[in-house]
């Protein structure tokens, strides 16, 4: 039985590898393996835009390295392209283990005319809209009360969709997030929020962040079950959300859960050495050694079906020549015109902002710089 | 203040003043601030330990103590909140919102309680407090890293709100903020960072809330602007110059209150007005500054004041250069109402 409000996390394999309970029988060498695959895969995709970044080729960076567990046994937890999903600006991973196209991600990131977004916000805010993964907003925790009204829709519609709402520790402090979790708990809607609870808020530890001792127990007041689970165990991961999603799906109302995992990585290149001002070393080496993808090549060797180094390698190397591939064809796609900046501010394009843009094409074709 | 007796008082502090950047005199402004008077508590998201991310409380803590500059949990309302409680109570709060863009969350604090109780009690209850922030364009931020949100907050009766474009404002206004009995808003152009650097007394001094700064003497036209715009209206002033024709330059520094008596004295003297910032066009500040403009001086104007502000649409993140206004928009702007 998976039990709401436990005090430790829900945990199915050790850090070691060793399973500790009994492993569901779902969880096969193969499908074992095409997690660890979209785990890897998503690691290497943050190093490469990482690089990427360094070479001004694009402005921000947001890396989710370490939260893989969580994000692809999310993704592994839901109906992609039925359910609906409010996800937050490190969900990258999510997106790539939903089948979100690197292409797309990679264009969002570089603002190319490939851009499904049109470039109109920084890297990291993509959205997709036949992965019904709603554009991603910069506000923290505004995402929050948008998903209790998509799942009150999904219940008054009478369909069996759920919203998935993703948020990281600091936003479960914004009054937006109490506000979103009470209508959802009210409405009784088939809302699961997702804490995805790296620990950090850019320098403010959880401790700082609430004196709560958990999130997941937040829950509670909203009339709504909250889970704790290993956010680096994806068996964890993906045995508790897979139950509370149907749960929530056969209409038993919204549910909380917290996955609990570590950003070992800077809060974003806004944050270089975040080491240096707020954070150990030590500390991160000891998350390190939780490392979500070392866990799952453990487990493997347990069940006696280890990876094979070499697979390993061709896979990293076919990773970075997908990364490579994406965005030769961005930049290919170029960058859009200065005029697309007033289509999408209404359905309609009204009378001011035809003056304006009136305006700024006659200084273009006067060969004006701003 | 004018510009004269500004540079004048520089002046006088020759030895003590100091080359810095803006954000190095938002610092220093702070630490002199929590020196001076142990009501001052700074605090917000990150501002701690990390010092800010733009680092403008840098080494604060360090040197005052987490129990007067520290980091709160993730949330403008309790932020803003906060701080009316803490200077109803007799302190001096000094809040930071990490971004402009983020003062969402913490509107109705700002809206309800900090600007109106005063007024809702009578006099009785009164919140002293600053909230900084660091607003405008120009970074590659996106919609939600570079808006320049003043004029909800100019449209609200009992705020004040300043935004200084030079090191030595940023220090003055800051100080003169925190010294003030109400409410300020006190914008801080990001794109001028490290960009601005000027001379900065190393003592106290303050810079009068309501007054602007004529930046440059002129008699044909009048630029008029405030914040990250400055330096460009500085420069389509410097590039007319060397077309003969001589713009006087004025930095609002504050907008509310709003120096009236500098641009109208200005303005009556060259019949033409400029005005620029890059805060969206519809219900912009500076359709009051050019209805007063042409309320006053109706008789006196040579030209139409013309408006040079930022379009109508979400700050866009690949066009954020086309965006902003810069110096060719502003001269262009005052060609046009030159050849009026
Ligand atoms: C309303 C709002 N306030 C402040 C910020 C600035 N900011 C960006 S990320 C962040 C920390 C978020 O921490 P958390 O929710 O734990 O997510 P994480 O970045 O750790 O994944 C802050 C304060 C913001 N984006 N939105
Ligand atoms: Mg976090």
């Amino acid at each position: 039985m998976i039990q709401p409000f436990t005090s430790d996390p829900l945990r199915w394999v050790s850090e070691d590898g060793q399973p500790i309970r009994e492993l569901p029988a779902r969880f096969t060498p193969e499908l074992l393996r095409e997690l660890h695959r979209q785990m890897v895969r998503a690691r290497e995709f943050d190093k490469k835009l990482v690089t990427l970044l360094r070479q001004g080729r694009t402005t921000f960076y947001a890396q989710a390295s370490g939260m893989e567990a969580t994000q692809v046994g999310l993704a592994h937890s839901l109906r992609v392209g039925h359910d609906w999903v409010w996800p937050y600006y490190r969900d990258h991973t999510l997106g790539l283990a939903m089948g979100i196209s690197m292409l797309d991600i990679v264009s969002q990131c570089l603002g190319t005319n490939s851009d499904l977004c049109r470039g109109r916000q920084m890297p990291h805010h993509f959205g997709v809209l036949d992965k019904r993964f709603v554009s991603i907003s910069s506000s923290i925790a505004s995402q929050v009360p948008p998903a209790a009204g998509t799942a009150m829709a999904q219940k008054y519609l009478g369909t069996d969709e759920i919203t998935v709402c993703t948020f990281g520790d600091g936003a479960t402090s914004e009054g937006d997030w109490h506000a979103g979790l009470n209508m959802a708990g009210a409405a009784g809607a088939p809302c699961l929020f997702v804490c995805e609870n790296n620990q950090w808020a850019i320098s403010t530890h959880l401790r700082e962040q609430t004196a709560s001792e958990t999130i997941h127990i937040k829950a509670k007041a909203y009339g709504m079950p909250g889970y704790y689970v290993d956010g680096n165990d994806i068996v964890a991961v993906m045995e508790v959300l897979g139950h509370v999603a149907e749960r929530v799906r056969a209409g038993e109302g919204p549910a909380l859960v917290e996955c609990l995992t570590y950003r070992i990585g800077s809060h974003s290149n806004a944050d270089a050495d975040a080491e240096k001002h707020y954070r150990t070393r030590e500390e991160v080496a000891e998350w390190e050694a939780r490392d979500p993808i070392t866990r799952v090549e453990r487990l493997l060797e347990h069940l006696g079906a280890p990876l094979d180094p070499q697979e390993l390698w061709d896979l990293v190397a076919a990773t970075h020549r997908e990364v490579d591939e994406a965005v030769l064809a961005a930049e290919a796609s170029g960058q859009p015109g200065w005029d697309i900046m007033f289509e999408d501010v209404y359905a309609d394009k009204p009378i001011h902002l035809r003056v304006q843009e009136d305006f700024l094409r006659a200084e273009q074709a006067a060969g004006g710089r701003a | 203040m004018t510009a004269t007796q500004h540079q004048a008082q520089a002046g006088t502090a020759a030895g003590e003043t100091r080359t810095l950047t803006l954000i190095q005199a938002i610092t220093e402004a702070m630490r002199e601030e929590l020196a001076r008077d142990e009501r001052v508590v700074i605090f917000g998201e990150d501002v701690g330990a990390r010092g800010g991310v733009f680092l403008a409380t840098a080494g604060l803590q360090a040197e005052f103590g987490k129990e007067r500059v520290f980091d709160t949990p993730l949330s403008e309302a309790s932020i803003v909140g906060a701080a009316v409680g803490m200077a109803v109570r007799g302190l001096r709060p000094i809040a930071e919102i990490q971004f402009a863009d983020y003062m969402g969350p913490g509107f109705d604090q700002i809206i309800s309680q900090a600007a109106k109780i005063r007024y809702r009690s009578g006099g009785q209850f009164t919140a002293p407090l600053v909230i900084r922030t660091p607003s405008g364009g120009g970074v590659k931020g996106g919609h939600h890293h570079s808006q320049s949100p003043e004029s909800y907050f100019t449209h609200t009766p009992g705020l004040k709100v300043v935004m200084p474009s030079t090191p030595y404002d940023a220090k003055g206004l800051l100080k003169a903020a925190v010294r003030g009995e109400d409410p300020v808003i006190y914008f801080e152009p990001k794109r001028l960072y490290r960009a601005a650097k000027g001379e900065v007394p190393a003592g106290d001094y303050t810079v009068e809330l309501g007054k602007g700064a004529v930046r440059r003497e002129g008699q044909d036209l009048t630029i008029i602007g405030y914040g990250g715009v400055m330096p460009d209206a500085e420069r389509a002033a410097a590039a007319l110059a060397a077309e003969g024709v001589q713009a006087e330059v004025i930095d609002l520094r504050s907008l509310v209150p709003w120096d009236r008596e500098l641009v109208l004295q200005s303005v009556a003297k060259t019949g033409r007005a400029v005005l620029v910032s890059e805060a969206p066009r519809t219900s912009n500040f500076m359709g009051e500054v050019a209805y007063v403009i042409q309320e006053e001086l109706f008789d006196r104007l040579l030209a139409p004041v013309v408006q040079v502000a930022g379009f109508d649409i979400p700050y866009p993140y690949v066009q954020d250069k086309i965006y902003l206004p810069g110096p060719n928009r502003i001269a262009a702007a005052c060609v046009q109402a030159l050849n009026y």
